[in-house]
This record gives structure tokens, C-alpha cells and sequence, in this order.
């Protein structure tokens, strides 16, 4: 037995971890090998040195190493819950930031440490982040924890870009502050393989459609496939909600939350039962539709025109991109925004703002629909040559904003952090009606209720498409 | 196994005198099909194991097109290494191979030169509260991290530990402690006390006795719980993404790809497969020591 622990391998182990504590001690360690793309050469050779979490010095004194920089040594921080994926990280970082005015530290992070990094900085009083870039449903946390500085003087600045008057108002989350500015636009579309389109109704218009004609729609195909090729993004991380709130109550009730229990809202659950019998059963693990889509599981899809785009640009031959169905109501659809924020006490304000001047200039708006499939929020910006993917995208949904019956239903207002409990309102109430099959009216006195807690809770007034209020919205 | 064979040779043997020897190879068909059916189990068991690293492996290296075909194809008809090459020079994959790799020294050596005089003591000590210090040790890991994580990156943030490799190896030495310690209290435990006290009376002196004779016989245990906080640490992706920013560790950058931000699907079979390889390679050279270890500890 002690022969095979003799001397040897304990030597060879001991000798690996020294040779490693060595190269530990020695190496600058932990900074990306690969340059950041820049265009200011200079910089490039910095970031090893400051960064580097320099093992050498002991680190009871805690007088080491990384001390957020004063001076952006790798770039000002770009801190952002969009563009996370690793190719769209690296076509920000290579396409994008290249040309930006100073160097830039893209840092992509997942939803939970998006949030939670910012939030702990604040706290310690050492914010690192020059800008914040997210999704509107990102920052009313950060605005409620007081993170966030008023952007107003910066938003004057930039008014040759000509932001929609509802997109600034959506930047201001409820209050007189502006809290964001419009970075850049998405919405939700549909789309279908054009191995469906043999199934489409006769006389349907795929621009025109109603939510009955789609409803006959897949349930030609599922006869002619013998398959429930139509899906809906319903996995855990899928959108769904949005289709609750943006698309299906509008399109039936003209309301997102007044009408959420009337005679109309039990019609739209009672037709979108109909409809579920030729959903896809995969739908409830579905987080993106790009994947059902290449695959063939699924033939007629609808989600957020970023998690379609993988799809199109594959194969933009074998797809259709089309307008929302319309309801009784109207075509709704929802435009979702992504906006830029300063942290308060954020490093480098001027720099930030020069920043945020370059990611709303048209020509970086341009870059962006071109490489990203993000749509532009500033006028000017030149959409004539987009890829062949992000040219469906884009015209169906200009199709769509054109319609005489398009009914924009906005993203939730002054919620605040209670963004979460509200999409859970709506998916409960699919979930006990849909999936459990419990009674419609019940279900929706019932969700109403916690609906109205919230609305009372966080004083949100009403938004559009629901008719102004003067205090809390109120459902009917 | 050989003494039940035994027992079946007898009787047979002496039921008939048969020709060819038929009786002696009875048994050995009953031999056979014992070792047929381990072999049947091995395999099945290695075929678990093997074949999801083998179809994240084919479409790893797969073109992107060939990854959505339907149905797959078990031998993957052309190879590519784009999206692995993608992979490994996106920004900061590289580097967060080097920081996975000293985190888990680093740790691996903190909980050692903590945890291994703890266990010593444990083992050879008998105080008062022996047991309930034994407990108290485990209830660090009943603090769900999540819960601490705001708090704890605060904390850091201004003791200057925020973002630096220091910093996760404290975090994962904090996690491997109570592992490391019950381990090697239980190897202490495994090397007699004897053994230590005759080298006492031949001459050595409680430390010497320690350093020369007792150490020695635990090592491979160490060794084992050494590799076990590396494996810890390796693996641990919560505080090395919430505790740093620019210096992550390679599974917190592959991990957030793979399962929260919805990476295109080749991107995240790259992934898995950037998190298997290093395993694999370190299973390769390492894998007659660690049973001859494991062999030891549970002796």
C-alpha cells in the first residue's frame, strides 16, 4: 500500500503546486489575453496592470490589488444586462464600441448579478460603473434604491435625436426625473417556415390576420402535418407575459388593465382555449422560438423579434415574418425599449455621457439594427441595408405599425420593483385557466384583486392604451 | 465470488465422472456469464456517462447548420471548430481559464492550512463541546450564499477584495472548510495515535513525530480532500459572479452562457464542452492516483 503513495506522486504533486503558486505569484494574472478593441492603441497596453488582482502582496492588510479604477485603465465601465449572449457580446465589443470616443469595458452580465453588482457598489460607496445599459423593466430597482442619477441636462443635449415622446416618458418610470434614455427598440412578431403557409385559411391576408383566422390556421396544420406546430414562448425564461399584456388583452379588451375581467376578457380566454389545442406542448419549456423553429418542431411562432432573428438570419429563404394576429379590439403589439443610465457617483460622468452621446448618434443606431437586430429610437438613423434576417423583421414590422387597426400597448408604468409580481398577475391566470382549466370568471375576480394591490401599492396611473386616470389605475 | 464457485464445483464435479471434462467447464460458464454480466454493467454505466459528453463533443465541433438538423446524426457527417474557436477568443475565456485554475490552488491550499490542523485537533484531542463543534462547523454551509450575496460583495468592496482572485479563493475556502476539516479529522483518526508516540520514545519530538510519521500517512488523504476543494471550487459559480467583474472565473463566464442569457445554441454546446474538457484531461493523468488515494482513505 505505501508504495503507491512512496515518495513520488506526493513529490510530483508537491512540485505542481509550487511550480503553480509560482506562476500565481508571478503572472499578472486574470486579464483578458485577448486586446479589447479600441481605437485609442495607447490603452490597450494598460489594463494588465491595475487590474490584476496582484497575488504577490499579501492580502491581510487589505491593502491589495483591485481598487475600482479612478482612471479607466481597461475602458469605462459599461455595465448592461443587453447583449449578454458571447456573439453579440463580441459584435458590441468589435463592431459597435470600436469607434467610440474612448475606450470602453463592455461588461455583459446575466439578470441576477446585473442587478445585484450595482446594488452592492452603491452600498459600499464605491461605484465602478460609468453606464448602465438595460432593459426598461431593469431599472426601476436601481431607481428605487436611489442609484440612479437624473439624466435631464443630457437629454436636452440630445435633442436633435428626436426621441419619441412615449419613450421618454417611459425613461422617467412614473416620476419627473429622467431616470433613462432610449437606447435602442424591439418589439414581438410573428413568423412562420413557409412549409405552413399551404395551411393558411382561404381569403386570409398572413399581413391582415385575426386571432380566429390564425386559431384555423393551426388547426389546418396540425390536420395536414398530423403535428401542434404553432409556439409560444412559455419556458422559464421565455416572454410570454408580454403576450398577456401587449398583444391578446389589447387586441380583445382595447385595455391592458382595465378591462382585465370584463365579458371581453372571458371571450379572449375562451377563444385562446381554442386556439392552446394546437399549440405546441413544447411551448412550456420554450425560452426563444429560433430554436423550435430551425429544428421544425414549431412552424408558426410568435416572440421578440431578438429571439426570432437566429431563425431568419440562418435561413431567411424558408421564413415569412408578418404582423401580430389583430382581435375585436385592434392590432396590438407592444415596442419594448432598452435605455442608458448614469449610477450616481459612477466614475468618469464625462466620458459616460460621451458614451451615451455616441450609442444614440444614427450612424451607432444604424450599427446596431445591423449587427444585432436592435431597431433605432433616434431619426436619421439609415435601415436601407440590413441584413437579410433583420430586413423580415423590419418590415413586418413597419407593415405592422401601419396597419389602420395598430394598437401600441406600452410596457407597464411605474410599477417599480413590483414589474415581477405584475407578469405573474397574468401568467397565473393562463396557467389556472389554460393549463388547470378552472373557471374563467373566478379565475379573473380573483387575479384582478392581487392586480389592484399592486396598482394600489405603487400608485402606477394608468398607461396607454388604457384611458388616462388620476389616481391609481383602477380595474374595472 | 471465488468461494461460491467453489461450492458449485464440488457437488458438480462429483454428481458424474463426464467426458471431456464437462464438469470443470460448468463452472467456468457460470464464471463467464458472471463476468459477461459486470462487463453488461460497466459498459451500461460508462454509456451513461459517455454518451451526453459525446453528443455535447460532435456538436461542439459541429458547422452551426448541422446542430439544429432533425433528427441528429449519431456521427456527425463534417467537423468544424468555428464556434469552439469563437469561444475561445471571445473576450476574457482565456483568461478566465487562468483565474479558475489559481482560485482553486489558492483555495486548495487555504483550507488545507486551516482546515488540516482543525481536523489534526479533532481527531486527536478530546475536548469539551468536541461534538457540537463538529456541528457548528457544518452550519456554514446552511447559509444559502444567495442570501449573503449583496451583503458579502459589500463587504468585500471595501476591504478591497472586490474583483480580485484573493477574494473567491477566501469565499471558496469559506465553502471547502467543513469538508476539508471532517475529512482529514477522520484520516487523523485512521493514523495511530501509536505510531506517533513510538516515534516519541525512539527519539522524535511531538512535532518531528507529527511531520515525519503522522503526515506522512495521511498525505493521500489530504491530497484527496485537497482535490476536493478544487473540484469545490472548479465548480462554484455564485460568489465567483457575484464577488467579482472583470476577473470572472471560467465556469461564472461558460455558466451565465450557457444557462442565463440565452446564448444561441452552438454557443452554449461550445460551452459545455469548455467545461467538460479540462475535467476530462485532469481525470486522464490523475485518475491511477486518485484510486490509489480514495483506496487509502477508505481504509
Amino acid at each position: 500500500m505505501l508504495k503507491i503513495f512512496s515518495r513520488q506522486p506526493v513529490a510530483l504533486l508537491a512540485l505542481i503546486v509550487i511550480a503553480l503558486v509560482v506562476v500565481a505569484g508571478c503572472a499578472p494574472a486574470a486579464q483578458p489575453t485577448a486586446a479589447p478593441p479600441t481605437s485609442a492603441p495607447a490603452a490597450t497596453n494598460a489594463p494588465a496592470a491595475t487590474n490584476a488582482p496582484a497575488p504577490t502582496t499579501a492580502p491581510a492588510g487589505g491593502a491589495t490589488a483591485t481598487q475600482p479604477p479612478p482612471t479607466p485603465n481597461g475602458g469605462i465601465i459599461f455595465h448592461s444586462s443587453q447583449f449578454a449572449p458571447v456573439n453579440e457580446a463580441e459584435a458590441m465589443r468589435n463592431v459597435i464600441l470600436k469607434d467610440a470616443p474612448m475606450l470602453v469595458d463592455f461588461q455583459p452580465q446575466a439578470a441576477g448579478p446585473f442587478v445585484d453588482i450595482p446594488l452592492a457598489q452603491q452600498k459600499a460607496g464605491k461605484v465602478n460603473i460609468a453606464v448602465l445599459g438595460g432593459q426598461h423593466g431593469d431599472f426601476p430597482a436601481f431607481a428605487n434604491a436611489g442609484l440612479l442619477d437624473d439624466v435631464t441636462p443630457l437629454l436636452n443635449k440630445l435633442a436633435d435625436r428626436k426621441f419619441p415622446e412615449q419613450y421618454i416618458a417611459l425613461g422617467k418610470l412614473g416620476t419627473d426625473k429622467q431616470y433613462y434614455i432610449p437606447w435602442a427598440q424591439a418589439t414581438y412578431i410573428m413568423v412562420a417556415n413557409k412549409d405552413a403557409l399551404q395551411y393558411l385559411p382561404q381569403g386570409a391576408d398572413i399581413n391582415k390576420l385575426t386571432y380566429e383566422q390564425l386559431t384555423e390556421w393551426a388547426k389546418n396544420a396540425q390536420q395536414g402535418t398530423g403535428q401542434r406546430v404553432l409556439g409560444l414562448p412559455i419556458g422559464p425564461q421565455g416572454l410570454i407575459h408580454r403576450f398577456w399584456q401587449g398583444y391578446l388583452y389589447p387586441a380583445y379588451t382595447g385595455t391592458e388593465v382595465v378591462n382585465f375581467k370584463s365579458a371581453d376578457a372571458v371571450k379572449m380566454w375562451t377563444d385562446f382555449k381554442e386556439l392552446w389545442k394546437y399549440v405546441n406542448p413544447g411551448s412550456t419549456n420554450y425560452n426563444n422560438m429560433s430554436e423550435p423553429l430551425q429544428s421544425g418542431e414549431v412552424l408558426i411562432a410568435w416572440d421578440h423579434v431578438a429571439r426570432l432573428r437566429d431563425a431568419l438570419q440562418a435561413n431567411p429563404d424558408q421564413y415569412v415574418a408578418f404582423p401580430v394576429p389583430a382581435g375585436p379590439k385592434g392590432r396590438a403589439y407592444m415596442p419594448v425599449l432598452t435605455g442608458l443610465a448614469i449610477p450616481v457617483g459612477g466614475p468618469n460622468r464625462a466620458e459616460a455621457e460621451q458614451l451615451i452621446t455616441y450609442l444614440t448618434d444614427p450612424k451607432t443606431q444604424t450599427l446596431v439594427a445591423q449587427n444585432l437586430g436592435f431597431f433605432p429610437v433616434v431619426s436619421g438613423a439609415d435601415t436601407s441595408n440590413l441584413p437579410p434576417g433583420v430586413r423580415l423583421e423590419a418590415d413586418a414590422i413597419a407593415t405592422m405599425q401601419a396597419s389602420p387597426d395598430a394598437l401600441p400597448a406600452l410596457l407597464p408604468l411605474g410599477l417599480g420593483a413590483k414589474g415581477g409580481d405584475w407578469n405573474k398577475v397574468y401568467n397565473d391566470t393562463f396557467q389556472r385557466i389554460v393549463i388547470k382549466g378552472e373557471d374563467i370568471q373566478t379565475v379573473l375576480n380573483e387575479q384582478a384583486a392581487l392586480m389592484q394591490g399592486i396598482l394600489n401599492e405603487t400608485k402606477a396611473k394608468c398607461w396607454p392604451p388604457d384611458p388616462a386616470s388620476d389616481g391609481p389605475c383602477q380595474v374595472k | 465470488m471465488s468461494a461460491q464457485t467453489n461450492a458449485m464445483r464440488t457437488p458438480l464435479a462429483n454428481a458424474e465422472e463426464m467426458p471431456f471434462n464437462a464438469a470443470a467447464n460448468k463452472p467456468t460458464l457460470a464464471k463467464t456469464i458472471t463476468r459477461l454480466l459486470l462487463y453488461a454493467a460497466a459498459i451500461t454505466i460508462s454509456l451513461f456517462f459517455l454518451v451526453p459528453i459525446y453528443l455535447i463533443a460532435i456538436s461542439a465541433f459541429s458547422p452551426q447548420q448541422a446542430i439544429f438538423a432533425y433528427p441528429k446524426a449519431l456521427i456527425p457527417q463534417t467537423l468544424s471548430a468555428d464556434t469552439m474557436l469563437f469561444f475561445w477568443n471571445a473576450r476574457g475565456v482565456q483568461s478566465a481559464l487562468v483565474n479558475s485554475v489559481l482560485v482553486g490552488i489558492l483555495a486548495l491550499i487555504f483550507s488545507l492550512l486551516v482546515g488540516a490542523p482543525a481536523g489534526y485537533a479533532l481527531a486527536r484531542f478530546l475536548f469539551r463541546g468536541r461534538d457540537s463543534y463538529k456541528m457548528l462547523i457544518l452550519t456554514t454551509r446552511a447559509f444559502p450564499i444567495v442570501i449573503l450575496s449583496i451583503p458579502l460583495a459589500v463587504n468585500y468592496i471595501q476591504w478591497n477584495l472586490y474583483d480580485t482572485l484573493w477574494g473567491v479563493a477566501f469565499a471558496h475556502t469559506a465553502m471547502a472548510l467543513p469538508t476539508t476539516i471532517l475529512v482529514t479529522s477522520s484520516i487523523f483518526i485512521g493514523v495511530s495515535r501509536e505510531l506517533e508516540e513510538a516515534a516519541q520514545t525512539l527519539g522524535c519530538n511531538r512535532a518531528q513525530a507529527f511531520i515525519k510519521v503522522a503526515l506522512p500517512l495521511a498525505l493521500p488523504g489530504l491530497a484527496a480532500a485537497a482535490i476536493f476543494t478544487f473540484v469545490l471550487s472548479w465548480n462554484e459559480t455564485f460568489a465567483a459572479t457575484i464577488l467579482t467583474q472583470r476577473n470572472r472565473t471560467l465556469p461564472a463566464l461558460v455558466l451565465a452562457q450557457i444557462a442565463d442569457v440565452g446564448a444561441p445554441l452552438p454557443f452554449r454546446y461550445a460551452g459545455g464542452f469548455f467545461l467538460i474538457a479540462p475535467s476530462l484531461i485532469y481525470i486522464f493523468f490523475m485518475r491511477k492516483y486518485l484510486l490509489g488515494m480514495w483506496g487509502q482513505v477508505v481504509k
